[in-house]
Order: C-alpha cells, then sequence, then structure tokens
C-alpha cells in the first residue's frame, strides 16, 4: 500500500519538482557560471589551450603559398605537394590532435576543477551547511551544480573545438571546412558526454573525499589511463568515448580499433555500439547523481 | 514550534560532543551558555539537522529535522562562523538564500532590501560582501536568517564581533521576534548578552547539559554551594543585632560584618529559606534594610563556577 501510494505521488513531486526549479535553477546557475568563469586555474588552461591554434595559424601563413589549387564548380579545393587532398589530411589532424589534448587530458583536469569549485568550496566556505538549513532537497542542491558545470566546461571546451578546428582546416580553405563539419560535429558530440559523464564522476569523488582533486588524478591515472587499455576497459568511460570516436572515424578514413585501444589481449575487437555507449554513459551519471544527492543528503556537519 | 531533545548524545569517533542532553523549548528566547567548546554549536547543529545524534531523539514540530528537508523552512540559522559568497553583494547573498526558498526574484529582491535596509545596510547592500566590516557582516548573517520570518531562530554567538550599535540593534529585533511568538534559541559565552534578553538559560559544559530552566530556578540548584547574601541596614547600629539573630537560624553556615560599608553579609547554602524568612525576621526585629542582594546570583557567578567546573545537583 505505502509503495502504492509512493508512486501515485510520483507525478506531483515531478511536478513540483519542474515548478520550483523556476525559481531555484537560475540564482545557483548564475552563482555556479560566475565562480567557474573566474577561476584563475580554468584560465591558465584556456590561455595554454590557445598555444595549438596560435601554431595552426602560424603553420597556415608559413604554408599558404606551397598549396597547390583546384577549381570545382567555383569550389577552391587545396592539395599540398604530395598530390594529397589537404582537408583530408588536417581533420585526420584535428581528431589526432583534439583526442590527444583536449579529450584525453585536458578536458579531465577541467572536469576535476570545476566539480571541485562547484561542490568541494562550498564544503571549505561553509555555504554548503546554510543551503543545508534551507528548504531545498539534496538533489536539487547536486543537480543544479552539475547542470551548470557541465554546461560550462562543454561550452568552454565546445568553443575551443571549433576554433582549433578553424586553426587547423585554414589550410583546406572554405571548402575543406565546411565539408569536414561532420568531423567537428563529432568531436562536439564526444565533448557533451565526456564531460556529461566526468562531471558526474568527479562530484561524487568531491562529495564523499576531502582532497577530491589528488581522488581525481589518480581515477585518471589508475583507472582512466591504465585499465583503459586492458580487458576490462568496459568499466572506464575512456571505452565509450573511445567507442564514439572509432565508430565515425573509421567511415572517414583507414583507423584500426587497436589505434583506440578498443582490442583486447587476444587482438578481438571489443569495441561498444555508438548508441550504447551513450546510453551507458547516461546510465552512469544517473548512478553518480544518486549517489551524489544520498552523500550531500548524508553528510554531517 | 516546539523544540524536543530526549537523551541526545553525539560522538565525533572517540571524541564526545554533547552527551544525554535532553530539553523542551516553546516560543520565546532561550540562551544556551557555556565555555567555547562546550558542545553549543553541536547541539544547534542537530537541532538544525545539520547533523545525526548518536544516540537519542530530536524532533521538531515532531519531526525528524536531519531527513525532513521541508521542515528547514521554519529555520533561520545565523551561524558562528563566516559562510558566505564572497563575491556577491549583500543584497545578491540575502536574495540568493531567498531564492532557495523557491521564491522569485522581484519578491526575494524586494524582501532582501527590506531586511538589509532594516539592519542598517541600506547604503552598502549593493556593495560585494569581500569589502564589509565584521559587524556589517555579521548583519548581513542576521538579515539572510530572518528575511523569510521563520518560525525557529538559531543563533550561534550572534554579538561576536559586532559593534556596540549593531549589538544594540541586535538586541531590540531579538526582544521583537520573542515577542511576535518566535522560538530563538541563542548560544553565547558572553554572559552579559544573554542574561539581558532572556531568564531562560541552559548551562553547558564539556558536553553535558548542567542545568536548564529560568535563571532563578537554576540557581536553586546550587543550593548546596554555601552563598553569600548581603543586608545593609538603614541604621549602623542595627549590624550586631542582626548578626546575632542571623546566627540563630540553622540556614546561616557564617556571619561577616563591614562596618565600613554597613553590611552584614550571611553564608548560607539555603537560599531559597534566607529569602522567604529574611522579611519576617527584620520585621520582627524592626530592622529596615536599604537593600538585599547576592552578588551570586548574577549569571555571571553561574558561570564562573560552571567554568571551575563545580560540581553541582
Amino acid at each position: 500500500m505505502e509503495i502504492k501510494e509512493k508512486i501515485s505521488e510520483i507525478p506531483t513531486a515531478i511536478q513540483n519538482f519542474a515548478k520550483r526549479s523556476v525559481n531555484l535553477f537560475p540564482p545557483i546557475a548564475k552563482d555556479c557560471t560566475y565562480r567557474l568563469l573566474m577561476n584563475k586555474v580554468a584560465w591558465v588552461i584556456i590561455v595554454i589551450l590557445l598555444l595549438p591554434c596560435i601554431l595552426g595559424l602560424v603553420i597556415y601563413y608559413e604554408t599558404e603559398d606551397s598549396r597547390q589549387v583546384q577549381n570545382n564548380d567555383g569550389k577552391k579545393i587545396y592539395y599540398n605537394n604530395d598530390g594529397n587532398l589537404i582537408h583530408e589530411e588536417k581533420r585526420k589532424d584535428f581528431v589526432n590532435q583534439f583526442d590527444l589534448i583536449v579529450i584525453s587530458f585536458v578536458a579531465i583536469i577541467m572536469a576535476i576543477l570545476f566539480s571541485s569549485e562547484l561542490i568541494n568550496e562550498e564544503y571549505e566556505n561553509k555555504t554548503m551547511q546554510l543551503l543545508r538549513t534551507t528548504p531545498i532537497h539534496s538533489f536539487e542542491i547536486l543537480l543544479y551544480r552539475y547542470i551548470t558545470g557541465t554546461l560550462c566546461m562543454f561550452g568552454i571546451l565546445g568553443i575551443y573545438s571549433i576554433l582549433f578546428y578553424l586553426t587547423t582546416m585554414m589550410p583546406s580553405g572554405q571548402h575543406g571546412i565546411i565539408e569536414n563539419l561532420n568531423v567537428l560535429l563529432l568531436i562536439l558530440k564526444v565533448l557533451l558526454f565526456e564531460s556529461i559523464a566526468f562531471m558526474g564522476i568527479f562530484f561524487v569523488f568531491t562529495i564523499y573525499f576531502n582532497r577530491p582533486f589528488l581522488i581525481g588524478i589518480a581515477y585518471w591515472i589508475i583507472w582512466e589511463s591504465i585499465v583503459s587499455g586492458q580487458n576490462y576497459q568496459k568499466l572506464t568511460i575512456t571505452h565509450y568515448l573511445n567507442s564514439m570516436m572509432f565508430d565515425s572515424t573509421k567511415e572517414m578514413w583507414k583507423v584500426e580499433a587497436s589505434d583506440y585501444n578498443l582490442v583486447n589481449s587476444k587482438n578481438d575487437i571489443i569495441a561498444t555500439e555508438p548508441l550504447t555507449a551513450m546510453l551507458i554513459i547516461i546510465i552512469i551519471t544517473l548512478i553518480m547523481l544518486f549517489l551524489g544527492t544520498r552523500g550531500i543528503a548524508k553528510r554531517q556537519f | 514550534m516546539s523544540i524536543e531533545l530526549e537523551q541526545v548524545t553525539k560522538n565525533y569517533g572517540n571524541v564526545q560532543g554533547i552527551s544525554n542532553i535532553s530539553l523542551e523549548m516553546e516560543s520565546g528566547i532561550t540562551g544556551i551558555l557555556g565555555p567555547n567548546g562546550a558542545g553549543k554549536s553541536t547541539t544547534m547543529k542537530i537541532i538544525l539537522g545539520l547533523s545525526r545524534p548518536s544516540r537519542g531523539i530530536v524532533r521538531v514540530n515532531g519531526n525528524d529535522p536531519f531527513t525532513d528537508w521541508k521542515l528547514k523552512r521554519k529555520f533561520g540559522f545565523v551561524p558562528e562562523y563566516d559562510c558566505f559568497y564572497e563575491h556577491m553583494s549583500g543584497l545578491d547573498y540575502v536574495s540568493y538564500f531567498l531564492r532557495m526558498h523557491d521564491m522569485g526574484k522581484e519578491e526575494a529582491e524586494e524582501m532582501a532590501r527590506r531586511a538589509l535596509s532594516e539592519l542598517g545596510l541600506g547604503d552598502a547592500m549593493e556593495r560585494r560582501i569581500d569589502t564589509y566590516s565584521r559587524g556589517m557582516r555579521q548583519k548581513t548573517k542576521v538579515a539572510r536568517a530572518t528575511v523569510f520570518d521563520p518560525d525557529i531562530l538559531i543563533m550561534d554567538e550572534p554579538f561576536q564581533g559586532a559593534d556596540p550599535t549593531t549589538r544594540g540593534l541586535l538586541m531590540k529585533k531579538l526582544t521583537e521576534w520573542a515577542e511576535k511568538g518566535k522560538t530563538i534559541l541563542i548560544s553565547s559565552h558572553i554572559l552579559h548578552d544573554v542574561q539581558s534578553l532572556t531568564d531562560n538559560i541552559m548551562l553547558i559544559n564539556n558536553g553535558k547539559m548542567l542545568a536548564y530552566g529560568d535563571r532563578h530556578e537554576i540557581r536553586r540548584l546550587m543550593d548546596n554551594i554555601p552563598r553569600p547574601i548581603s543586608i545593609v541596614p538603614l541604621e549602623k547600629g542595627n549590624l550586631r543585632t542582626l548578626a546575632k539573630r542571623m546566627l540563630d537560624e540553622k540556614w546561616t553556615k557564617a556571619t561577616t560584618i563591614d562596618e565600613e560599608n554597613n553590611e552584614l553579609t550571611v553564608e548560607t547554602d539555603q537560599s531559597e529559606e534566607v529569602y522567604k524568612e529574611l522579611p519576617i525576621i527584620l520585621q520582627n526585629e524592626k530592622i529596615s534594610v536599604e537593600k538585599i542582594y547576592s552578588e551570586d546570583d548574577s549569571l555571571d557567578s553561574l558561570y564562573a563556577k560552571l567554568v571551575e567546573g563545580a560540581q553541582w545537583k
């Protein structure tokens, strides 16, 4: 009977939650965005990230004159001295370099940094104690911070990916840039799911552990970097992100599953279907949000 | 609104925060007194649902404050420590927490403006909090805690760092809120602050509740501790007669005559009896007195005994 009653209350609870979000979400989002954008370490990372873009521009101006051009129905198609299409080379460079610099490194550091700023700082400044004396549910405390953090991370890295794409693809001209937008979309998709997954995981670390930064780094090195290349890699987020990358890139150029570490010790391909990968990431995130909510509710001061 | 604590104990690992505390609070001001580290903040956190008792039961209006998050709309909390979003202005800060009460932007801003102005922050409310003085911060905390008119106000050392003007203002406000029927719990280690607000106090030391109730009742509990009661007769000649008469009474332990100040001090461990019988004795002896007083009646004296670790029953 009690379970039935609880189930019957769910639609009302959802309705109330949606209604309350109108008042609760905007001030939390505003404060969190401000804190993330004012985070000095985030700015250092952004400045460092701009260096490859500047390098891309330098390379463009230095090699601009050595390109071969062919006019095709008014479209300028550029080739290099070896007669290869520049945009085919550059799109590969873009994906590989972005994967190496951002997806495997910067995005994870940023997720650790942002989750720590949004949750751990509130514990340290004791504003979390005050929030726990206000009529706001632990899930609401967590969710709105999580959404803001994820959007900020995706926003910053998304803008950067566009910039990086433009500077990398510039030598291939307007045609090359437009022709390969699917590569940019792939990166944006992977970035979105990476933000969703890692923010959730690092939020949980920052709720449960006193030194979330160290735990986050340890998790990244031990779990995501080492385990992701092994037989148990399906236990890592990296595996699912790699699967999404592999599935799309294999359609565009010659790429092996081993290039993304998606093989086991017997050299069998163990890539996951992209839709399944996305679904698993969402399920993991929901579990993380549940654990995070529980962590906030149970934490004593 | 009622607050009930029943045999509440809180341990932090091997360290005991509070032990077997029981109390019932209704509307009005209750002062919680004790030296630093006595367990005042722990008691408050348990009432607020920020901490869960290791043993015992805590109920606010019959509900468990740790699990019932909706109950939090009844609470206004002024913590001892600073807990600001330093980049926000005072107005944004107070509005922000009002929004957490599911209020619209305009309504929250309007209420925050009014609350901050009432506490004298009208000119500074648009400034960032990191530029505020200690007094201004204290006022901001009080504004945040009281702006939504909570039924229960819990204030941990609210006068700490407050200048005399702020202190006076807070005292006035607290009296007003108590008159409105709010349940107010104030902790302090400064006796004067609590003494001037309420007679209803809880004395706590080393995590143990030593006494709880009206301060005169608490004083009665101390009757096993000898205490001096001073009598100042109008005529100096009556001093010795009175001293002799006092020595006949069973409740007199000793008398001291201070000729210079025309004062007789009676040491007793049954002060209630003294206060009851002294007027009759004076009437029978036809002695008029200027005043009868006991310095030991003040909370300062109680407190001094408390921190000295006196054994009470």
